[in-house]
């Protein structure tokens, strides 16, 4: 799987289809590995494929790395990060032809702080988002590595991380609100959700609008909540559950739950409409219909 | 310098005296999600977790706290009246942090005493007394070593714990406060008892880094614009994890927060590695691209401290490495400059 990896990698830069291959590398310490741009054929040698490899690198493909790019490029994605190319190219961030997708199929990466040595991943190792996984096969690429792995047949928001949001859920509203709060609390504001989320690629964040002060800069609790919903809000009907904020997030927030409690809400309300498996659909919260069910809408 | 030790029930009651003494006691504790965080404690009931390698965050905060205010204004009758925001700070002692973030203090001390006094640091820096427990363990992200510290080293510190062979700690003071600590809280220390034998001290990785030569390759003027800077950065997102977590990262931003007619300016840290954080009025931005945010950084610990403050930048906690989101190690760095500079 990585051999053929990296003489594609090697193949494909060498004949001048890309100009990077954006793939993954040996990190520095134990069970880790680090995004890595292969601009040469001698870099290819370092690509490396694991459960370890848990970054959604599609971010490197968003207007924040503009950069870094010279020319067409290829990916290595998984499937989970497939759904986010899908969402990047249905909210015409990207176009399909411009970059090339070195599907990879994974059977699961490893969870948030978990070493795991070796390919076969247990369960209770695995990110959570792998548990409820339907694209094992990535569902769109233009080179396919690993033997296919056929998704089971799963019911829609059930199991692993949907299951802790209907715990959440089933709690009073002064529980929730506690719940919350106190997650919140906890928030740094060092961005780094937003930051390693490929969907927030706004060119200026509100976070940075200082006439008036949207999001106040202070990590009080006003402060916090304003930043965590509405990061969260802006994800509604586009997040694909890579699930790297709340990998990334050093205050361990439950940002996972929040961003699935959203999902949820508008696969029940927009017609079980979830993110990421159609480029060529209108994302529900930039449609209209005059036969809307909302009266406030009309 | 007085050498004491205290048993483990009177390290748990001197936690208890000092509280009832009304005095602030900051200690390692395990919150409800299991992360170890540096927070106020209240008993020597409370979840403490003196053996973890190191807190999450560094200490810092308890003398430069992530948000405060610093005045409050209000538009009256005859103008605007403003009033300088002059907190209680209470008797603190930092009880259990690591060596390699006190001798951080030193250097964060330096910068809020520079050219203008920050009153607010100081005063609280003065009214603390910083109690290190040596480690007995590293994990890999640590390299305090390779940049000039130690487990167990005194930099910083007021007393230094280490740990005692079948419990109790060995109580060192450093310094003059330390001495004054000791005395103020005789009960719970007694004599050096000869025999006693220490738990080891932790072995660090060492890097083989030579800070010298690292700085030596910054000052040369085209290293600035060296590809090193793309190679190693270019992935680096821009979140602010690594500053944050940082102990001797000091930036901050004045804001104010206003309601109707009245508000407060408030001092809340910011971060090199934010795109805004040079952004000019202009639309400018010197720092345009990630890895010159990063480029800053690494200089900021290894030559614009020692130039400016005569002071190391950087402890070697290791608390940038294990946060980062996408495996961005400042030792890498350290080592390929130290091996073109040598």
């Amino acid at each position: 799987m990585i051999e053929s990896l990296r003489s594609k990698s090697k193949e494909l830069l060498e004949n001048g289809t890309v100009s990077l291959v954006i793939g993954y590398a040996e990190g520095s310490k134990k069970g880790k590995t680090k995004p890595f741009f292969a601009y040469s054929s001698e870099d290819c040698d370092k690509l490396t494929f694991s459960p370890q490899c848990v970054n959604n690198l599609t971010i490197y493909l968003t207007r924040k790395f503009t950069f870094m790019k010279k020319g067409k490029v290829a990916i290595v994605a998984k499937g989970c990060d497939v759904k986010t190319i899908n969402v990047l190219i249905q909210e015409n961030q990207l176009k399909r032809d411009d970059v090339i997708i070195l599907g990879m199929s994974c059977d699961g990466v490893v969870g948030k702080d978990i070493v795991h040595d070796g390919e076969q991943l247990p369960d209770e190792n695995k990110s959570i988002k792998c548990l409820t996984c339907d694209v094992k096969t990535p569902i769109d690429y233009d080179h396919l590595f690993g033997e296919e792995i056929k998704s089971e047949a799963l019911e829609p928001m059930t199991g692993g991380i949907y299951d802790a949001v209907k715990e959440v859920k089933a709690m009073s509203w002064s529980d929730r609100w506690k719940y919350w709060m106190d997650h919140f609390e906890r928030c740094i504001k060092c961005y780094a959700c937003k930051k390693v989320c490929p969907l927030c690629y706004c060119d200026v964040c509100i976070t940075e609008k200082s006439r008036p002060q949207w999001i106040e800069t202070s990590a009080h609790a006003r402060g916090n909540y304003a930043w965590n919903i509405k990061r969260a809000m802006d994800l509604a009907g586009r997040c694909t559950f890579c699930g790297e904020c709340d990998r990334s997030c050093p205050a361990e927030i439950p940002l996972n739950i929040i961003n699935q409690e959203l999902a949820m809400t508008v696969y029940d309300s927009f017609e079980n409409y979830t993110a990421g498996y159609q480029t060529d659909v209108t994302p529900p919260f930039v449609s209209f219909k005059e036969e809307d069910k909302e009266d406030f809408i009309k | 310098m007085s050498v004491n030790q205290l048993s483990e029930d009177a390290f748990y009651n001197l936690i208890d005296d000092l509280n009832s003494k009304g005095t602030t006691v900051v200690a390692p504790v395990r919150n409800e999600v299991g992360m170890v965080q540096y927070e106020k404690v209240t008993s020597s009931k409370d979840n403490f977790a003196f053996d973890e390698v190191i807190g999450r965050y560094s200490p810092k905060d308890a003398f430069f706290p992530q948000h405060e205010t610093v005045l409050r204004y209000r538009e009256g009758e005859n103008g605007v009246e403003v009033k300088a925001e002059e907190p209680e700070i209470n008797d603190t002692v930092l009880l259990g942090i690591r060596p390699c973030d006190a001798a951080a203090m030193i250097s964060l001390n330096k910068v809020f005493t520079w050219d203008y006094i920050d009153n607010l640091f100081t005063e609280r820096r003065k009214k603390a007394v910083i109690i290190s427990i040596a480690c007995n363990e590293a994990d890999e992200s640590c390299y305090c070593t390779s940049v000039g510290f130690a487990p167990d080293g005194k930099e910083g510190s007021d007393l230094l714990f280490s740990k005692i062979k079948g419990g109790g700690y060995l109580a060192e003071a450093l310094t003059d406060e330390g001495e004054t600590f000791i005395a103020n809280n005789s009960t719970c220390f007694s004599k050096k008892d000869k025999s006693v034998e220490l738990e080891p001290i932790a072995e660090v990785t060492d890097l083989g880094v030579n800070i010298e030569h690292i700085k030596r390759w910054l000052d040369k003027k085209e290293n600035f614009e060296h590809k090193v800077w793309d190679d190693l950065a270019a992935k680096c997102v821009g979140c602010g994890g690594c500053t944050f977590v940082c102990p001797t990262c000091h930036c901050f931003d004045l804001v104010d927060e206003p309601y109707g007619d009245q508000g407060k300016r408030v001092k809340n840290w910011d971060g090199c590695q934010f795109d805004h954080f040079t952004l000019h009025a202009s639309g400018h931005n010197p720092r345009e691209h990630q890895p010159q945010r990063w480029r800053n950084r690494f200089h900021c610990k290894f030559k614009i401290y020692p130039d400016r403050f005569e002071k190391k930048g950087c402890v070697g906690c290791g608390r940038c490495i294990r946060v980062c989101p996408v495996n961005l190690d400042i030792t890498e760095a350290m080592i390929e400059i130290t091996a073109m500079e040598s």
